[in-house]
Protein backbone atom coordinates (compact mmCIF):
# COMPACT_ATOMS: atom_id res chain seq x y z
CA UNK A 1 0.00 0.00 0.00
CA UNK A 2 1.80 3.33 -0.88
CA UNK A 3 2.36 6.29 1.80
CA UNK A 4 -0.93 8.00 0.23
CA UNK A 5 -3.41 5.38 0.67
CA UNK A 6 -2.02 4.56 4.11
CA UNK A 7 -2.72 8.16 5.24
CA UNK A 8 -6.17 8.22 3.49
CA UNK A 9 -7.09 4.95 5.32
CA UNK A 10 -5.65 6.28 8.73
CA UNK A 11 -7.65 9.32 7.95
CA UNK A 12 -10.44 7.76 7.51
CA UNK A 13 -10.44 5.52 10.78
CA UNK A 14 -9.80 8.50 12.93
CA UNK A 15 -13.32 9.89 11.53
CA UNK A 16 -15.40 7.23 12.17
CA UNK A 17 -13.72 6.89 15.66
CA UNK A 18 -14.33 10.49 16.44
CA UNK A 19 -18.32 9.98 15.25
CA UNK A 20 -18.20 6.67 17.42
CA UNK A 21 -16.73 8.61 20.12
CA UNK A 22 -19.33 11.19 20.45
CA UNK A 23 -22.07 11.31 22.90
CA UNK A 24 -25.54 11.00 21.32
CA UNK A 25 -26.46 14.43 22.51
CA UNK A 26 -23.58 16.19 20.26
CA UNK A 27 -24.30 13.38 17.92
CA UNK A 28 -27.57 15.28 17.64
CA UNK A 29 -27.12 18.33 18.17
CA UNK A 30 -24.70 19.13 15.58
CA UNK A 31 -26.43 17.92 12.85
CA UNK A 32 -29.79 20.30 14.41
CA UNK A 33 -27.76 23.06 14.15
CA UNK A 34 -26.13 22.17 10.40
CA UNK A 35 -29.54 21.72 9.17
CA UNK A 36 -30.73 25.40 10.50
CA UNK A 37 -27.52 26.55 8.37
CA UNK A 38 -28.16 24.99 5.18
CA UNK A 39 -31.99 25.49 5.65
CA UNK A 40 -32.57 28.74 7.33
CA UNK A 41 -36.29 29.31 8.75
CA UNK A 42 -38.23 31.98 9.22
CA UNK A 43 -37.99 35.74 7.68
CA UNK A 44 -36.13 38.65 8.30
CA UNK A 45 -37.15 39.13 12.16
CA UNK A 46 -35.62 35.58 12.58
CA UNK A 47 -33.83 34.39 10.38
CA UNK A 48 -30.47 36.60 10.63
CA UNK A 49 -30.46 35.61 14.50
CA UNK A 50 -31.05 32.07 14.36
CA UNK A 51 -28.22 31.49 11.66
CA UNK A 52 -26.13 33.84 14.00
CA UNK A 53 -26.76 31.17 16.99
CA UNK A 54 -26.26 28.30 14.85
CA UNK A 55 -23.15 29.36 14.29
CA UNK A 56 -22.03 30.01 17.22
CA UNK A 57 -23.24 26.58 18.63
CA UNK A 58 -20.92 25.04 16.49
CA UNK A 59 -17.68 27.38 15.80
CA UNK A 60 -17.98 27.89 20.11
CA UNK A 61 -17.44 24.27 21.41
CA UNK A 62 -18.45 25.28 24.72
CA UNK A 63 -21.69 27.14 23.31
CA UNK A 64 -22.38 23.67 22.11
CA UNK A 65 -24.30 22.60 25.42
CA UNK A 66 -25.33 26.26 26.72
CA UNK A 67 -28.89 26.41 27.63
CA UNK A 68 -29.31 29.95 26.43
CA UNK A 69 -28.14 29.39 23.09
CA UNK A 70 -30.95 26.35 23.07
CA UNK A 71 -33.33 28.84 24.59
CA UNK A 72 -32.53 31.50 21.82
CA UNK A 73 -33.28 28.76 19.18
CA UNK A 74 -36.73 27.69 21.17
CA UNK A 75 -38.10 31.03 21.05
CA UNK A 76 -36.67 32.03 17.59
CA UNK A 77 -38.13 29.20 16.05
CA UNK A 78 -41.15 29.28 17.76
CA UNK A 79 -41.47 32.85 16.76
CA UNK A 80 -41.55 31.82 12.94
CA UNK A 81 -44.23 29.62 13.69
CA UNK A 82 -46.50 32.27 15.12
CA UNK A 83 -45.32 35.18 12.74
CA UNK A 84 -46.01 32.57 9.48
CA UNK A 85 -49.38 30.95 11.44
CA UNK A 86 -51.21 28.62 9.20
CA UNK A 87 -48.44 29.09 7.06
CA UNK A 88 -45.38 26.65 7.95
CA UNK A 89 -44.77 23.30 7.15
CA UNK A 90 -44.69 20.35 9.59
CA UNK A 91 -40.99 20.87 9.97
CA UNK A 92 -40.98 24.30 11.31
CA UNK A 93 -43.66 23.10 14.30
CA UNK A 94 -41.21 19.92 14.24
CA UNK A 95 -37.96 22.17 14.79
CA UNK A 96 -39.47 24.16 17.97
CA UNK A 97 -40.25 21.30 19.64
CA UNK A 98 -36.47 19.75 19.21
CA UNK A 99 -35.35 23.33 19.96
CA UNK A 100 -37.30 23.00 23.43
CA UNK A 101 -36.33 19.46 24.03
CA UNK A 102 -32.77 20.20 23.86
CA UNK A 103 -33.36 23.46 25.84
CA UNK A 104 -35.66 21.29 28.82
CA UNK A 105 -32.98 18.22 28.73
CA UNK A 106 -29.57 20.93 29.10
CA UNK A 107 -31.77 22.99 31.64
CA UNK A 108 -34.07 20.30 34.03
CA UNK A 109 -31.22 17.21 34.21
CA UNK A 110 -27.62 18.80 34.44
CA UNK A 111 -25.93 15.76 35.10
CA UNK A 112 -27.17 14.03 32.43
CA UNK A 113 -29.37 15.33 29.62
CA UNK A 114 -29.00 12.48 27.25
CA UNK A 115 -31.86 10.35 28.91
CA UNK A 116 -34.63 13.55 28.81
CA UNK A 117 -33.43 14.09 25.05
CA UNK A 118 -33.73 10.46 24.27
CA UNK A 119 -37.19 9.98 25.17
CA UNK A 120 -38.57 13.25 23.47
CA UNK A 121 -36.85 12.20 20.67
CA UNK A 122 -38.47 8.83 20.44
CA UNK A 123 -41.61 10.24 21.37
CA UNK A 124 -41.59 13.01 18.78
CA UNK A 125 -40.52 10.64 15.85
CA UNK A 126 -43.19 7.87 17.10
CA UNK A 127 -45.72 10.93 17.12
CA UNK A 128 -44.93 12.44 13.94
CA UNK A 129 -45.33 9.12 12.21
CA UNK A 130 -48.42 8.38 14.10
CA UNK A 131 -50.32 11.32 12.79
CA UNK A 132 -49.17 11.80 9.60
CA UNK A 133 -50.28 7.89 9.21
CA UNK A 134 -53.51 8.62 10.69
CA UNK A 135 -53.98 11.56 8.14
CA UNK A 136 -53.27 9.32 4.75
CA UNK A 137 -55.39 6.25 6.15
CA UNK A 138 -58.57 8.09 7.65
CA UNK A 139 -58.84 11.38 7.88
CA UNK A 140 -57.73 12.17 3.95
CA UNK A 141 -59.87 10.53 1.46
CA UNK A 142 -57.64 11.51 -1.15
CA UNK A 143 -54.46 9.13 -0.01
CA UNK A 144 -55.07 5.32 -0.21
CA UNK A 145 -57.10 5.41 -3.05
CA UNK A 146 -53.97 6.76 -5.14
CA UNK A 147 -55.01 10.00 -5.61
CA UNK A 148 -52.65 12.17 -3.70
CA UNK A 149 -49.61 10.32 -5.80
CA UNK A 150 -51.49 10.27 -9.26
CA UNK A 151 -52.32 14.00 -8.79
CA UNK A 152 -49.00 15.34 -7.00
CA UNK A 153 -46.72 13.32 -9.33
CA UNK A 154 -47.61 15.24 -11.93
CA UNK A 155 -48.60 18.78 -10.49
CA UNK A 156 -45.57 19.29 -7.94
CA UNK A 157 -42.92 20.02 -10.32
CA UNK A 158 -40.13 18.78 -7.59
CA UNK A 159 -41.84 15.05 -8.64
CA UNK A 160 -41.45 15.88 -12.65
CA UNK A 161 -37.82 14.20 -12.65
CA UNK A 162 -38.97 11.08 -10.94
CA UNK A 163 -42.33 10.97 -12.60
CA UNK A 164 -40.81 11.44 -16.03
CA UNK A 165 -38.06 8.00 -15.41
CA UNK A 166 -39.98 5.90 -12.95
CA UNK A 167 -43.29 6.31 -15.33
CA UNK A 168 -41.63 6.21 -18.49
CA UNK A 169 -43.43 9.59 -19.85
CA UNK A 170 -42.35 11.66 -22.91
CA UNK A 171 -41.32 15.55 -21.69
CA UNK A 172 -44.78 16.20 -24.19
CA UNK A 173 -47.13 13.52 -22.54
CA UNK A 174 -45.89 14.28 -19.04
CA UNK A 175 -46.45 18.23 -19.91
CA UNK A 176 -50.17 17.01 -21.02
CA UNK A 177 -50.82 15.23 -18.24
CA UNK A 178 -49.89 18.06 -15.90
CA UNK A 179 -52.07 20.71 -17.61
CA UNK A 180 -54.98 18.17 -18.08
CA UNK A 181 -54.18 17.67 -14.07
CA UNK A 182 -53.60 21.58 -13.29
CA UNK A 183 -57.17 22.14 -14.71
CA UNK A 184 -56.18 24.05 -17.47
CA UNK A 185 -58.81 22.72 -19.84
CA UNK A 186 -61.63 23.00 -16.90
CA UNK A 187 -64.59 22.99 -18.23
CA UNK A 188 -63.55 20.00 -20.30
CA UNK A 189 -65.82 17.48 -22.12
CA UNK A 190 -65.61 13.51 -21.88
CA UNK A 191 -62.84 13.52 -25.28
CA UNK A 192 -60.76 15.90 -23.56
CA UNK A 193 -60.14 13.04 -20.61
CA UNK A 194 -56.38 11.86 -21.38
CA UNK A 195 -55.94 8.00 -20.01
CA UNK A 196 -53.53 7.73 -17.11
CA UNK A 197 -50.47 5.43 -18.47
CA UNK A 198 -51.29 2.49 -16.66
CA UNK A 199 -47.66 2.14 -15.30
CA UNK A 200 -47.99 5.79 -13.69
CA UNK A 201 -51.04 3.95 -11.99
CA UNK A 202 -49.11 1.39 -11.15
CA UNK A 203 -46.32 3.62 -9.69
CA UNK A 204 -48.52 5.56 -7.63
CA UNK A 205 -50.39 2.77 -5.93
CA UNK A 206 -47.02 1.69 -5.19
CA UNK A 207 -46.23 4.88 -3.83
CA UNK A 208 -49.41 5.02 -1.72
CA UNK A 209 -48.46 1.67 -0.48
CA UNK A 210 -45.06 2.04 -0.01
CA UNK A 211 -45.47 4.97 2.51
CA UNK A 212 -47.86 3.99 4.08
CA UNK A 213 -46.13 0.44 5.17
CA UNK A 214 -42.71 2.68 5.70
CA UNK A 215 -44.51 5.29 7.78
CA UNK A 216 -46.46 3.20 9.90
CA UNK A 217 -43.26 1.10 10.49
CA UNK A 218 -41.15 3.77 11.93
CA UNK A 219 -44.29 4.94 13.94
CA UNK A 220 -45.19 1.72 15.76
CA UNK A 221 -41.83 1.02 16.28
CA UNK A 222 -40.86 4.30 17.90
CA UNK A 223 -43.47 4.21 20.19
CA UNK A 224 -42.71 0.50 21.33
CA UNK A 225 -40.94 0.64 25.03
CA UNK A 226 -37.00 0.75 24.56
CA UNK A 227 -36.60 -2.28 26.31
CA UNK A 228 -38.23 -4.88 24.33
CA UNK A 229 -36.04 -6.25 21.18
CA UNK A 230 -38.34 -5.54 18.49
CA UNK A 231 -38.19 -1.43 19.05
CA UNK A 232 -34.68 -1.65 18.04
CA UNK A 233 -35.43 -2.47 14.15
CA UNK A 234 -37.06 1.79 14.50
CA UNK A 235 -33.62 3.43 14.01
CA UNK A 236 -33.04 0.98 10.62
CA UNK A 237 -36.80 2.09 9.42
CA UNK A 238 -36.49 5.72 10.26
CA UNK A 239 -33.12 5.77 7.94
CA UNK A 240 -34.91 3.73 4.89
CA UNK A 241 -37.81 6.21 5.10
CA UNK A 242 -35.10 9.24 5.10
CA UNK A 243 -33.04 7.57 2.11
CA UNK A 244 -35.50 6.57 0.21
CA UNK A 245 -38.12 9.18 1.14
CA UNK A 246 -36.16 12.30 0.21
CA UNK A 247 -34.73 11.16 -2.72
CA UNK A 248 -37.98 11.34 -4.71
CA UNK A 249 -39.66 13.93 -2.60
CA UNK A 250 -36.61 17.00 -1.47
CA UNK A 251 -37.09 18.48 1.60
CA UNK A 252 -33.91 17.92 2.89
CA UNK A 253 -34.54 20.48 6.10
CA UNK A 254 -37.07 17.98 7.50
CA UNK A 255 -34.71 14.94 6.70
CA UNK A 256 -31.96 15.79 8.79
CA UNK A 257 -33.75 17.35 11.42
CA UNK A 258 -35.75 13.34 11.34
CA UNK A 259 -31.73 12.03 11.70
CA UNK A 260 -30.62 14.38 14.29
CA UNK A 261 -33.53 13.61 16.36
CA UNK A 262 -32.83 9.73 15.64
CA UNK A 263 -29.08 10.07 16.58
CA UNK A 264 -29.99 11.82 19.86
CA UNK A 265 -32.04 7.83 21.13
CA UNK A 266 -30.14 5.76 18.84
CA UNK A 267 -28.33 3.99 21.52
CA UNK A 268 -31.09 3.22 24.02
CA UNK A 269 -31.43 -0.25 24.70
CA UNK A 270 -28.42 -0.89 22.83
CA UNK A 271 -25.21 -2.56 23.26
CA UNK A 272 -21.87 -0.58 22.57
CA UNK A 273 -21.11 -2.57 19.12
CA UNK A 274 -24.77 -1.94 17.93
CA UNK A 275 -24.77 1.49 19.05
CA UNK A 276 -21.52 2.66 16.99
CA UNK A 277 -22.93 0.87 13.83
CA UNK A 278 -26.52 2.91 14.11
CA UNK A 279 -24.58 6.29 14.60
CA UNK A 280 -22.82 5.99 11.74
CA UNK A 281 -26.14 4.44 9.74
CA UNK A 282 -27.28 8.32 11.13
CA UNK A 283 -24.70 10.05 9.86
CA UNK A 284 -24.12 8.47 6.45
CA UNK A 285 -27.76 9.05 5.73
CA UNK A 286 -27.17 13.10 6.40
CA UNK A 287 -24.57 13.11 4.08
CA UNK A 288 -26.61 11.10 1.29
CA UNK A 289 -29.08 13.26 2.21
CA UNK A 290 -27.22 16.23 0.73
CA UNK A 291 -26.45 14.93 -2.27
CA UNK A 292 -29.42 14.33 -3.57
CA UNK A 293 -30.20 18.10 -4.16
CA UNK A 294 -28.38 17.85 -6.18
CA UNK A 295 -27.88 14.88 -7.77
CA UNK A 296 -31.69 14.38 -8.89
CA UNK A 297 -33.88 12.31 -11.15
CA UNK A 298 -34.42 15.06 -13.94
CA UNK A 299 -30.60 14.32 -14.83
CA UNK A 300 -31.14 11.26 -15.55
CA UNK A 301 -33.45 12.51 -18.50
CA UNK B 1 -46.17 12.48 43.82
CA UNK B 2 -48.35 16.02 42.67
CA UNK B 3 -44.35 17.05 41.89
CA UNK B 4 -43.08 13.98 39.92
CA UNK B 5 -45.96 14.29 37.34
CA UNK B 6 -45.44 17.84 36.82
CA UNK B 7 -41.61 16.68 36.41
CA UNK B 8 -42.81 14.42 33.58
CA UNK B 9 -44.82 17.05 32.22
CA UNK B 10 -42.64 19.67 31.79
CA UNK B 11 -40.14 17.05 30.94
CA UNK B 12 -42.25 16.14 27.53
CA UNK B 13 -43.77 19.04 27.17
CA UNK B 14 -42.57 19.31 23.68
CA UNK B 15 -44.64 15.66 23.26
CA UNK B 16 -47.33 17.64 25.27
CA UNK B 17 -47.47 20.06 23.00
CA UNK B 18 -46.88 17.67 19.71
CA UNK B 19 -49.89 16.27 20.74
CA UNK B 20 -52.18 18.90 21.69
CA UNK B 21 -51.82 21.10 18.21
CA UNK B 22 -52.16 18.58 16.24
CA UNK B 23 -55.62 17.84 17.40
CA UNK B 24 -56.36 21.26 17.62
CA UNK B 25 -55.14 21.08 13.91
CA UNK B 26 -58.01 18.34 13.00
CA UNK B 27 -60.85 19.86 14.39
CA UNK B 28 -60.04 23.23 12.87
CA UNK B 29 -59.80 21.05 9.48
CA UNK B 30 -62.90 19.85 10.22
CA UNK B 31 -64.86 23.16 11.14
CA UNK B 32 -62.87 26.22 9.27
CA UNK B 33 -61.51 24.24 6.01
CA UNK B 34 -58.26 24.96 7.27
CA UNK B 35 -55.91 23.31 4.72
CA UNK B 36 -54.73 19.79 5.77
CA UNK B 37 -51.05 20.74 5.05
CA UNK B 38 -51.07 23.60 6.62
CA UNK B 39 -51.56 24.25 11.76
CA UNK B 40 -49.04 21.59 12.11
CA UNK B 41 -51.14 18.45 12.44
CA UNK B 42 -48.95 16.52 10.02
CA UNK B 43 -51.23 16.37 7.13
CA UNK B 44 -48.76 17.18 4.54
CA UNK B 45 -48.53 14.87 1.90
CA UNK B 46 -51.88 13.21 2.47
CA UNK B 47 -53.90 15.08 -0.25
CA UNK B 48 -53.59 17.41 -3.00
CA UNK B 49 -55.76 20.16 -1.37
CA UNK B 50 -52.47 22.35 -0.13
CA UNK B 51 -52.92 26.31 0.64
CA UNK B 52 -50.95 27.18 -2.71
CA UNK B 53 -53.61 24.69 -5.17
CA UNK B 54 -56.27 27.03 -3.71
CA UNK B 55 -57.14 29.53 -5.76
CA UNK B 56 -58.69 33.00 -4.23
CA UNK B 57 -61.20 34.31 -6.70
CA UNK B 58 -62.86 38.24 -5.89
CA UNK B 59 -65.67 40.05 -7.55
CA UNK B 60 -65.82 43.75 -7.10
CA UNK B 61 -69.80 44.85 -6.86
CA UNK B 62 -71.31 48.12 -8.25
CA UNK B 63 -74.82 48.89 -8.96
CA UNK B 64 -75.70 46.38 -11.98
CA UNK B 65 -72.39 45.19 -12.34
CA UNK B 66 -70.25 41.98 -10.97
CA UNK B 67 -66.32 42.35 -12.07
CA UNK B 68 -63.85 39.80 -11.46
CA UNK B 69 -60.61 41.27 -9.81
CA UNK B 70 -56.93 40.06 -10.13
CA UNK B 71 -55.68 40.37 -6.75
CA UNK B 72 -52.58 42.60 -6.10
CA UNK B 73 -49.35 41.26 -5.62
CA UNK B 74 -49.19 42.77 -2.90
CA UNK B 75 -51.91 41.31 -1.22
CA UNK B 76 -50.74 37.67 -2.21
CA UNK B 77 -49.66 36.83 1.61
CA UNK B 78 -53.16 37.83 3.01
CA UNK B 79 -54.76 35.96 -0.01
CA UNK B 80 -52.53 33.09 0.79
CA UNK B 81 -53.01 33.31 4.37
CA UNK B 82 -56.97 33.16 3.46
CA UNK B 83 -56.97 30.22 1.32
CA UNK B 84 -55.20 28.12 3.88
CA UNK B 85 -57.45 29.24 6.42
CA UNK B 86 -60.70 30.74 5.21
CA UNK B 87 -62.09 32.21 8.24
CA UNK B 88 -65.01 34.89 8.12
CA UNK B 89 -62.41 38.11 9.55
CA UNK B 90 -59.52 36.78 7.45
CA UNK B 91 -61.90 36.69 4.11
CA UNK B 92 -64.05 40.10 5.35
CA UNK B 93 -59.95 42.12 5.56
CA UNK B 94 -58.95 40.75 2.08
CA UNK B 95 -61.94 41.94 0.93
CA UNK B 96 -62.13 45.48 2.21
CA UNK B 97 -58.01 45.78 0.64
CA UNK B 98 -59.41 44.30 -2.55
CA UNK B 99 -62.20 46.92 -2.67
CA UNK B 100 -59.58 49.29 -3.31
CA UNK B 101 -58.01 48.35 -6.16
CA UNK B 102 -59.46 50.57 -9.01
CA UNK B 103 -62.12 49.23 -11.77
CA UNK B 104 -63.64 50.65 -14.76
CA UNK B 105 -66.36 51.50 -13.16
CA UNK B 106 -67.15 55.19 -11.72
CA UNK B 107 -69.57 54.16 -9.12
CA UNK B 108 -67.87 53.22 -5.63
CA UNK B 109 -67.96 49.88 -5.09
CA UNK B 110 -71.08 48.27 -3.05
CA UNK B 111 -69.29 44.97 -2.15
CA UNK B 112 -66.51 42.99 -2.51
CA UNK B 113 -66.83 39.15 -2.74
CA UNK B 114 -63.78 36.67 -1.72
CA UNK B 115 -64.53 33.23 -2.94
CA UNK B 116 -61.89 29.83 -1.97
CA UNK B 117 -61.59 27.33 -4.48
CA UNK B 118 -60.17 23.86 -4.34
CA UNK B 119 -59.54 20.60 -6.90
CA UNK B 120 -61.05 17.60 -6.04
CA UNK B 121 -60.02 14.94 -8.45
CA UNK B 122 -61.51 11.51 -9.61
CA UNK B 123 -59.49 8.64 -8.26
CA UNK B 124 -59.75 6.77 -11.78
CA UNK B 125 -59.26 9.56 -14.09
CA UNK B 126 -57.79 12.29 -12.33
CA UNK B 127 -60.08 14.32 -13.92
CA UNK B 128 -60.25 18.02 -11.88
CA UNK B 129 -63.46 19.59 -10.26
CA UNK B 130 -63.30 23.07 -9.19
CA UNK B 131 -65.20 22.77 -6.12
CA UNK B 132 -66.02 25.79 -3.64
CA UNK B 133 -64.59 25.85 -0.06
CA UNK B 134 -65.98 29.29 1.19
CA UNK B 135 -67.55 32.46 -0.13
CA UNK B 136 -67.83 35.53 1.59
CA UNK B 137 -69.69 39.14 0.39
CA UNK B 138 -68.29 41.90 2.45
CA UNK B 139 -70.23 45.18 2.44
CA UNK B 140 -68.40 48.34 1.41
CA UNK B 141 -69.00 51.16 3.95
Amino acid sequence: MSDAAARTKGGFRRGLAAIKGMDAFELALRPTLVDLLLRPVGGWTVRPFTLALAALGLLAPGLLRAPVLWLGLTVLTGARVVLDWPLPDNHAYLLFYWCLAVTLSLTLTPGGPGKTLSLNARLLIGLVFAFSVLWKLALSPDFMNGTFFGVTMLADPRFEGFTRVAGGLSAEGYDALREFVLGAAVPYGAADVPEIPPRLAALSHFLTYWTITIEGGVAVFFLLPARLAASKLRDYLLVIFCVTTYAVANVDGFGWLLLAMGAAQAGEGRGEKEKNRVRLLYVAAFLLVIFYRYYTFSRLL
Amino acid sequence: MYKTGLYACVRCLPVVLLVVLALSQIYLVKTTSLSPWAGGGFGMFSTPDAPRSRVVRAYVLTPGVRREVEIPGSLADAALRAAAMPTDPRLRALALEIARVPTPETAPPRAVVVEVWRMEYDPETLAPSPRIVKSLEAPVE
